[in-house]
Formats: structure tokens, C-alpha cells, sequence
């Protein structure tokens, strides 16, 4: 007998309840009167508040008509003059919407309406009397803010048909029901709560619906269904939930992602706009907002918004929170980078609201370096908040929640990584599912739950207040208290000795392709780094007050460090907005670096390494500039002239094998190496494939831009060689031999240089990268035997374990490094020097430094084209810091200056002179130096300076700087 | 103004600022054929988007083309 499965065709009770809650929707307005008079006119915003017009005027819009166009803004007007039978009720507009919509009504701005609601309250902000002048303007875009809402997502797309706008009145009767209903019917279905509770509610919620009758003209026993709601369900608390949570209204805003830069001015206007109305509406309603740099746009262009905004700071409910001026990537910004971020984030706060703030907040970004604590403790920020290790780990869950974080230094921050995502909509199997996931629950106080729709904008609505106001009512649920962050901060991890600590970085197993995606963005940023510390340290020595133009060039800066920027992960626009901005800040700092007749070092320490010297009559070409390669000599911030070399004989022998001062090598065509012997420390440094270019193919899945995955191995593509390794230049201190690589799409030029007086091998690589769905890695195998790998922070360097023994190695197959990376025996090593890469994996005896990827999403054409980068070899005796590996790094990265300027402070040595700058205040000269080496001493002074912290702040005074491993100290001279 | 210079200079960008994207193919026979990518590729509504596309090239080029759209899944989404 074959066997048949039962299906249940029949309704189930559940879903009868569900049908009439659905008929139950459509009774919450009352009245609703069509706006028949409105007229449209499109546009498309080209820059900050400018936008291109379709047509030179407005033309009307009906009801089923298309309105928004790819990318587009719209601008909507009416004049509604109320009718009688209205006026003197408590009125609503409503527009159900794809976009996103400010309403102004008679010059105020009134509220908003978008995907996550369709109504804002008119009355307390009119007179219904007068006639209404409506200005609206929309943003229409593709992707919603939230693609796990399936409301949202359904209404995606740039052609939408217009469904009307409404003045409405609400039955209120009908909504508190339905709000009810919303809150018990998710409870309902989730497994998250008791089942024996869920059947009581599935019984007494279709009692309650069987109350109304549905069938007459006037809803009838709403008040009945209510008060049986109220009595029978509310009433019983026979089912003890347990669990303590804090609830954080916050919206996230990626200033730029699946938008640009330009749309972010209006989406903040949106959502603070709507959460000020929330305000208005209840009392004790509180919000959370990151990012100083949106509250300047607010400023800036909606300055009455910005001040209710300012009056909502001063009642406590509108809470800025973030220290930081944007939400910055965490991996690759710089130490200084990141004190700016702090600085110019902190004080931006202070001139607005007089306050700064005690946290970081950032739920979004892709991991955190390990300097970030003694950053974030000298920046008065005491706590850190940031989401993802959470929930996105996809190797290990991450084992605390409230704890401690210790950085590299030994400073100390409290720690929330919280348990769940950062955007949820308040509702009761959300909260349940975070208290459930909470680690530290014996330990860490309350778990901390967002509340609020959020990637662009939006945050909380009427609906997530409401029910917020229900959960007490509910014995099944944790307890629950609303927030701010500053409360919840202070009130669970402030003292809190039962806390557990995290010593290291809070490294995100996923999102690992971030240090690699869009190659020119980081290049850039690296680069531009170096030019801010010297633009800044030429001025200070020059006399000039260039502090105005470096802020603003500083702060354009940091926005281009957002967590959806700089990692690659946005659409092609904002791209080339960012590339545009990098040219700009350029452009600026030159203008600022000015050239003088002589050349000028820079970096507090001896230029002693061989470095490329641009002159148009020079032999060598490197970044297809002509020029030569030169020992500066140089002394620490002095002046003086280059000389080249009085060398005139030979000093490289050609053959199979090529002799250097240095090595023995033997080249394969291809441009690897299968042989380098070290002459003056006897030894072989390759075992295996050394400098070897590896294509892999690179299917991440969804989050393209995002992840690499760690089978990524699998599948290699073939590269030829074209052209086979051969000299093309020689002179008395550099070899130069190209190869040609290809695939079947992309040519792979690379440049090897070999050098008379330098240990270190350069390789130059120029690509026409025309892949899709690949990762290219240069790929190391030393002959070395460690199982740790250094990696350079920019402010001190962790260690990484090569083996994979356990799972928290495994799935840290790619990491984040600076500017090098280095595996080294007692007595020897192999470091890569980088300008401008951050990914790379280390296994056993390999490095793998990862160089391009070629990713389709969010941007299609992510990476392709031409680039042109380089890094450097460098096989040395001893570890990293008796090999100066820092210090070679920075004279790497650091180009020669001229300027004809004089030094007129100590060098602090053996300290890295990290930033020399005119203080904010202009009161004096803020030096900022940091320990790389993991060491401890003192440097004694000639007089008495300031210390400072890194808002600038005087904390003490002394004559002896002492420093401990890791550490950045600030001072003001 | 080309057609195919059209669709790269000015259709584009709109398209891009979306996530969207478009690419010209050919122009034959009144037929505009062209590729979307990214948002486009998956979008449930780009009907609309072609009709507007239609009526763009009419208004801007005096042209009244049949637009043949080529949606480009990424392998991720392509279920």
C-alpha cells in the first residue's frame, strides 16, 4: 500500500485568526478624505541639495499614476484647505509609500513617511482652519532599508504607482486592538515562548476576535474583544518569563551604501525627524543617534530641525551617542585616523550640545583592531558597543556579551558586543531571542536590544512604542526597561567587577574580503594618511595656521573611512564619489606641503634605507615616474641633500642564478622564486612557491563584496606566462626584471627589483584586471619554521597563530595587517612591506598576501581596470624589531619631502613620532608619539610639557615621558 | 546624441544610483537591446523601468524604441 502523507487543506484556527486580524487592519482610519490637488515634479539629486528637474514645472498626480525614476527624488505639493466635517479632529496624513518622504506643511516640517510607515500626525502642528501648503519631498530607492522586512521588501523598485495621499482620521479603539493583537500573535507563533502558553493564546485571541462582528456596517465589539484582551489574556500571569533587558531605540545609517553620500543628508532628516514627532507623541520615549558628521549635515541644511533637535538633547530624549564623526571601518584606518575620528567626532559634539559623549557606537562595522581600547580610553570614551561578532561570526560564537575588552597596550574599555542584530522592530520573539542568546547572564547585568529600522535610516515607529508600553502587561516576557545607552551603559558594566575580560582583537569571522575589495580606496587612504601627518608637521614648522583647511579636509577624509566605503562594500557611485574626495583631499594637502629646495625627513628616526628618488633624468622608472633609488642618509627631522651613490662597478652577476651583495637567486619565468640564498646569513629563505601569483576563483555568495570564504582554495585558474622573466634595466644600485603574466582576461605585468644595497626585493605589479569572481594573492613559502606571524597595527603589532589546531584559528584564515607582516625564527625571517594592502592568510610556513579581488556586489564592475601597486621582501637576520621592520616599513610608505623647514623639537627617540600639529585650540603644539617595538623606558626632557589626552585635554605635566609597550602618549609642548 | 552614448551617459548613472545597471547591446530595427545587472537584474517591477526607459529615449532622442531587456543574475540570486 503506498504510503500517503495527510495534509491539512481545512483552516486552521490560527489562520481564522489571522484572516480577521487582517479585516480588523482596515478598520484603523475612520474617515479618510483623497488630497486630489497634488502635483509632482521630478528630479534626480546630483549633489548635496542640488538637484536636476525633469521638467521646468510641477504636473499633476493622481492616484494610479507612476511616480520616481531610477534614483530619483520627487517633489510633491498641494494646497488642502480641510473640510468642515474635519476640522477640530485629531487629523493624520497618510501616503503609503516606497519611499522616503518629509512632509512640510506651511513652511514646519511636520513628520515623514516611508516603507515602515505610511501616517504622521498632522493636528498638533496645524491649524485646521487655514489652508495647508504641503511640500514634500521623496527619495525613491531600489533596495529597502531592511530586505528581512518583508513589507519593505515588497514594494522595491524605482517605478512606483502612486495609491494616493489622505487627510485621516484613526479609530483608536480599533488600532489599540490591533497593536494588541500584533504583540500576542507574535508570541503566538513563536517558538521561542512556552507552548502551553501559545495554545492559551491561540484559544482566547480567536474568543477575543469571535467578540466582533465583522459583518456589520459599523464594526461592532471592539470594546468587548478589548476589555476581553485586558481581562482574560493581559490578566492571566500563570507563565513566568524570565530575563532582564534594556531596550535601545537606535536606527542605523550607512552614510553611503546602496545610496550616495548626497542621499544621506535627507535620510537623516527623515529619521530625525520622525523620531522627534515620536517625542512629541510620548514623553518617554528616548533615542539613540550616532555620527556627528550627520548631525553637521542637519545643522547645515535643516537648521529648525536641528533646533527641536537641540531642545530634545536638553529634555534627555534625542541621545547622541558615538564618539566617533563617523561609524569608520575598524581594520584599516590608521591609530591617527581613529584618534581623529574621536577628536573631531567629540568635538563637534561639544560645540553642539556642550557635552561629549562616554561611548563608541558601532553596531555595524566588520570587526575591531586591537588598538582601538587605549584610543577609545584617551579619547574619554569609556564604553564600546558594537554588534556583529555576535551574530555574524560563522565560526565561533563569540563568549561574552558584557565584558571587558583589554587592547594591545593593556588599556581598558567596558565592552557590549550585544546578542542580536542591531535592527529589530520591538518585537516581543526579538526581545525573547536576545535574552535567550545573552552569554553573561549571571554576570553582565541587563542584555542590550535595539529597537528601530535602520541601514538607511528610519528608526522606531508608533507601532514599536506601543507595544513597548504593553510588555509590562505580559508575565511570559522578560522584564523590560526603555533606555538611553548612556543608562544602560553605566548602569551594567560601570563597576561591575563580575565581568568577564577579552584580551585581543574582536576579530569577525566574516566580512574577511573587506581588507582587499576596491584595491584603490585603500591605497589611497593609506597614502593620504602619511600626506595628513606631514601636511600637519610642515605647517607647524613653517608658522602656518592651516588648522581650518585641514579639518575640513580631515573630516571629508574620515567620512571616506565608513564602514561601507573604504571596505568596498557600496555601489559603483559611491565610488566614484569617494575616488573624487580623495583627489580633492590631495590636491589640498599638496597645496598645504607646498616643495622647497631641499629635501626634509619626515620621520623621527635615521633615512637609511634605500629609497626611490623621482628625477626625470633618472634610469629607474617606478610608478611610471622616472628617478633612481638612493640611501638619504638623512638624520631624524633634518634636511639636506641626496646623493646618489659613488658606485661604478659591478655588483650583480647575471646567470641562471643571480648574485647579489645579498643573495643568490634563482628565478622561475613567471617571476617566483625557487631559490633565495642568503649570502651573508647563509641560508635559504624559499621552500616552496615564493613570490608566486595566485589566482583563485572567489564565490562568496551573497555578501560578494563583503566575505571571503575559506574554500576559497578549491579552484585555481591557470596563469601563463607571456613574456618570460627577463632584465630590462640595471644601474648601479638597482636590477630591474619584468615578466608578463596572463589569464585569460587580465595582464599581469610585474617588475622585480633587485638591489645593490638594500636586502630588501621589491616587486612592482601593473594590472589590467578585467576578472570576475576571483582573488589574486602573492604567496610566500619560507623556510621557516614558527607558528606565529607578526602583523603590523599601525600602532604596535599582534600576533597571529599560523596552525590551525583549534576553530578560533581556522576560521582566522584572513586577517588584517598593516603595513607588514612578517613569520620569523629566533634568528631570521621573511617580512612583506606593503603600500596600500591589508588582507593576508598565514598557514604553517605561508603567507598569502591578498592583492585583488573582483567582486559584482554591490558594484558590478568592483576592482576592474588598471592598477599599479608594490610591495617588498624582505628576508632579515633576528626578529622583526632587531630587524628595524617598523622602521623600514614607515621610510616605505612615507615619500621624501622637500621643504626647506627646521625641527626645532627633540626627535623622541626611540618613540614614533605619529602626529605633529598645531592644537585645536591653537594654544600649542600637540606632539603625539607612539611605542611600536613592545617595549618600556623614558625619554628625559630639557623642560617641563603637558600631558595630554588625545581630545587635547590637559592631564598632567612632566619633564620624563615614560613609556610602556604599545603605548601612545600625547603631549603639548 | 547616439543612442548607445545615451544609454552609457545618461540612462547609467540614474540606473547606477540605484544599484541598478544597464548596458548597451545593439540597436537594430527600432530594437534597443540591453543587459541589466545588479538591482536590475532581479528587480520584480523593471517593466516599469523599461517603459520609462522607452519614453526617456522618445522625449530626449526623438526616438520611439522597443526595448528588449537582458537581465544578468549574479549566480547568488539566479535560483
Amino acid at each position: 500500500m503506498a504510503h500517503i502523507k495527510v495534509v491539512r487543506r481545512s483552516m486552521r484556527p490560527e489562520e481564522w485568526t489571522d484572516l480577521r486580524f487582517g479585516w480588523l487592519k482596515r478598520h484603523i482610519y475612520s474617515s479618510k478624505w483623497e488630497i486630489e490637488n497634488l502635483e509632482i515634479r521630478d528630479a534626480r539629486q546630483v549633489a548635496e541639495m542640488q538637484f536636476d528637474y525633469y521638467s521646468e514645472d510641477y504636473r499633476p498626480l493622481k492616484k494610479g499614476d507612476m511616480y520616481f525614476t531610477p534614483d530619483g527624488t520627487a517633489f510633491i505639493k498641494a494646497e488642502v484647505n480641510i473640510p468642515k466635517e474635519l476640522q477640530g479632529k485629531e487629523l493624520w496624513f497618510s501616503l503609503k509609500t516606497a519611499a522616503e518622504i518629509c512632509v512640510k506643511v506651511n513652511g514646519k516640517y511636520v513628520g515623514g513617511v516611508d516603507p515602515n510607515r505610511e501616517r504622521m500626525l498632522l493636528s498638533p502642528y496645524i491649524n485646521d482652519s487655514e489652508t495647508l501648503h504641503f511640500d514634500m519631498m521623496g527619495y525613491n530607492r531600489s533596495k529597502p532599508d531592511d530586505e528581512r522586512n518583508p513589507e519593505s521588501l515588497s514594494v522595491r523598485g524605482c517605478r512606483q504607482v502612486f495609491e494616493g495621499a489622505y487627510i485621516c482620521t484613526v479609530n483608536h479603539q480599533v488600532q489599540d486592538l490591533v497593536y494588541d493583537f500584533e504583540l500576542l500573535l507574535d508570541i503566538a507563533k513563536s517558538e521561542l515562548f512556552n507552548e502551553d502558553y501559545r495554545a492559551f493564546l491561540n484559544k482566547e485571541l480567536n474568543n477575543a476576535m469571535n467578540l466582533i462582528d465583522f459583518d456589520s456596517d459599523e464594526l461592532q465589539g471592539v470594546s468587548e474583544a478589548k476589555k476581553y484582551v485586558d481581562e482574560v489574556i493581559y490578566a492571566n500571569d500563570n507563565y513566568k518569563g524570565s530575563g532582564d533587558v534594556a531596550l535601545i531605540a537606535h536606527s542605523h545609517l550607512d552614510v553611503a551604501y546602496y545610496w550616495r553620500r548626497i542621499h544621506a543628508v535627507q535620510k537623516n532628516l527623515r529619521t530625525v525627524l520622525i523620531q522627534l514627532r515620536l517625542m512629541d507623541k510620548y514623553p518617554d520615549f528616548k533615542y539613540t543617534h550616532t555620527q556627528p558628521y550627520v548631525y553637521e549635515t542637519l545643522e547645515k541644511y535643516y537648521p529648525e530641525v536641528f533646533e527641536e533637535l537641540k531642545e530634545k538633547v536638553a529634555k534627555g530624549q534625542f541621545e547622541p551617542v558615538g564618539a566617533m564623526y563617523v561609524e569608520p571601518d575598524c581594520n584599516v584606518p590608521s591609530a591617527e585616523s581613529l584618534i581623529r575620528q574621536c577628536l573631531y567626532g567629540q568635538n563637534t559634539y561639544k560645540r553642539m550640545f556642550g557635552k561629549r559623549v562616554n561611548n563608541a557606537w558601532l553596531p555595524d562595522v566588520f570587526g575591531n583592531s586591537w588598538i582601538l581600547p587605549q584610543i577609545l580610553k584617551k579619547s574619554g570614551v569609556d564604553y564600546f558597543v558594537s554588534n556583529k561578532m555576535s551574530t555574524w561570526n560563522d565560526t565561533n560564537r563569540f563568549p561574552h556579551n558584557n565584558f571587558i575588552w583589554k587592547g594591545i597596550d593593556g588599556s581598558e574599555v567596558y565592552a557590549c558586543v550585544p546578542p542580536t542584530h542591531f535592527i529589530t522592530w520591538n518585537m516581543p520573539s526579538q526581545i525573547q531571542e536576545n535574552w535567550e542568546a545573552y552569554i553573561d547572564k549571571d554576570s553582565g547585568g541587563q542584555t542590550l536590544n535595539m529597537f528601530g529600522y535602520g541601514d538607511g535610516g528610519s528608526g522606531c515607529t508608533e507601532e514599536m512604542i506601543e507595544l513597548m508600553h504593553r510588555f509590562k502587561k505580559l508575565s511570559v516576557m522578560p522584564k523590560c526597561e526603555h533606555v538611553s545607552g548612556r543608562e544602560f551603559l553605566e548602569k551594567n558594566l560601570k563597576g561591575n567587577t563580575e565581568l568577564e575580560t577579552w584580551d585581543g582583537e574582536l576579530y569577525l569571522e566574516m566580512h574577511r574580503g573587506t581588507f582587499t575589495t576596491k584595491s584603490n580606496l585603500k591605497k589611497l587612504n593609506r597614502s593620504l594618511e602619511f600626506k595628513f601627518r606631514t601636511a600637519e608637521m610642515l605647517s607647524l614648522m613653517r608658522g602656518e595656521d592651516n588648522r581650518e583647511k585641514i579639518t575640513e579636509l580631515y573630516k571629508k577624509f574620515l567620512i571616506n573611512q565608513f564602514h561601507d566605503i573604504l571596505p568596498g562594500s557600496h555601489i559603483h557611485p559611491v565610488y566614484v564619489d569617494a575616488m573624487k574626495d580623495y583627489e580633492e583631499i590631495e590636491k589640498g594637502l599638496e597645496k598645504i606641503i607646498n616643495e622647497g629646495g631641499r629635501y626634509f625627513n619626515t620621520l623621527n628616526f635615521k633615512r637609511d634605507a634605500l629609497t626611490f628618488i623621482e628625477d626625470e633624468n633618472g634610469s629607474n622608472e617606478r610608478y611610471g615616474k622616472k628617478g633612481y633609488f638612493a640611501v638619504p642618509n638623512l638624520p631624524s627631522l633634518s634636511g639636506g641633500e641626496i646623493k646618489k651613490a659613488d658606485f661604478d662597478g659591478e655588483w650583480i652577476t647575471l646567470g641562471d642564478t643571480i648574485e647579489t651583495p645579498f643573495y643568490k637567486v634563482k628565478f622561475n619565468p613567471d617571476g617566483s622564486i625557487a631559490s633565495l640564498y642568503d649570502r651573508e646569513l647563509c641560508r635559504e629563505w624559499a621552500d616552496g612557491d615564493f613570490n608566486k601569483l595566485k589566482i583563485y576563483t572567489d564565490n562568496p555568495g551573497n555578501y560578494d563584496a563583503w566575505d571571503i570564504l575559506p574554500n576559497y582554495k578549491d579552484k585555481q585558474i591557470e596563469v601563463r606566462t607571456e613574456k618570460a622573466l627577463e632584465l630590462i634595466s640595471k644601474d648601479s644600485e638597482c636590477a630591474t626584471f619584468r615578466t608578463v603574466l596572463k589569464t585569460e582576461k587580465s595582464t599581469w605585468t610585474m617588475l622585480i627589483r633587485l638591489f645593490r644595497q638594500s636586502r630588501g626585493i621589491e616587486v612592482e605589479n601593473i594590472v589590467n584586471w578585467n576578472e570576475k569572481h576571483k582573488l589574486a594573492k602573492a604567496e610566500f613559502s619560507c623556510n621557516v619554521l614558527t607558528r606565529k606571524a607578526l602583523c603590523d597595527t599601525s600602532a604596535g603589532f599582534i600576533e597571529r597563530e599560523t596552525h590551525r589546531n583549534t576553530t578560533w584559528q581556522q576560521a582566522r584564515f584572513e586577517c588584517c595587517h598593516h603595513k607588514w607582516c612578517d613569520m620569523s625564527e629566533t634568528d631570521g625571517g621573511v617580512a612583506i612591506i606593503n603600500d596600500g594592502k591589508y588582507g593576508a592568510g598565514f598557514h604553517n610556513n605561508v603567507i598569502s598576501l591578498s592583492l585583488l579581488r573582483a567582486t559584482i556586489r554591490p558594484d558590478v564592475v568592483s576592482d576592474m581596470g588598471m592598477h599599479n601597486f608594490c610591495y617588498m621582501i624582505v628576508p632579515h637576520s633576528g626578529d622583526v624589531v632587531s630587524a628595524k621592520i617598523n622602521n623600514l616599513a614607515f621610510q616605505y610608505n612615507v615619500p621624501l619631502v622637500k621643504a626647506d623647514v627646521k625641527w626645532n623639537m627633540p626627535t623622541f627617540e626611540p618613540l614614533y613620532l605619529q602626529s605633529a600639529k598645531k592644537s585645536e585650540d591653537g594654544t600649542m603644539t600637540v606632539i603625539r608619539l607612539s611605542e611600536q617595538d613592545g617595549r618600556r623606558g623614558k625619554i628625559t626632557l630639557d623642560r617641563k610639557v603637558k600631558l595630554l589626552n588625545m581630545l587635547e585635554d590637559v592631564t598632567g605635566e612632566t619633564d620624563v615621558i615614560e613609556y610602556k609597550p604599545f603605548e601612545i602618549i600625547t603631549i603639548g609642548w | 546624441m547616439d543612442i548607445k552614448t545615451y544609454v552609457e551617459t545618461v540612462l547609467q548613472p540614474k540606473l547606477q544610483g540605484d544599484g541598478g545597471w544597464i548596458e548597451f547591446v545593439s540597436f537594430e530595427n527600432d530594437e534597443l537591446t540591453v543587459i541589466f545587472r545588479g538591482e536590475c537584474s532581479k528587480c520584480l517591477i523593471l517593466h516599469r523601468c523599461e517603459a520609462w526607459i522607452e519614453e526617456q529615449i522618445q522625449k530626449d532622442l526623438g526616438l520611439k524604441v522597443k526595448l528588449c531587456g537582458i537581465r544578468k543574475k549574479p549566480y547568488f540570486q539566479d535560483t
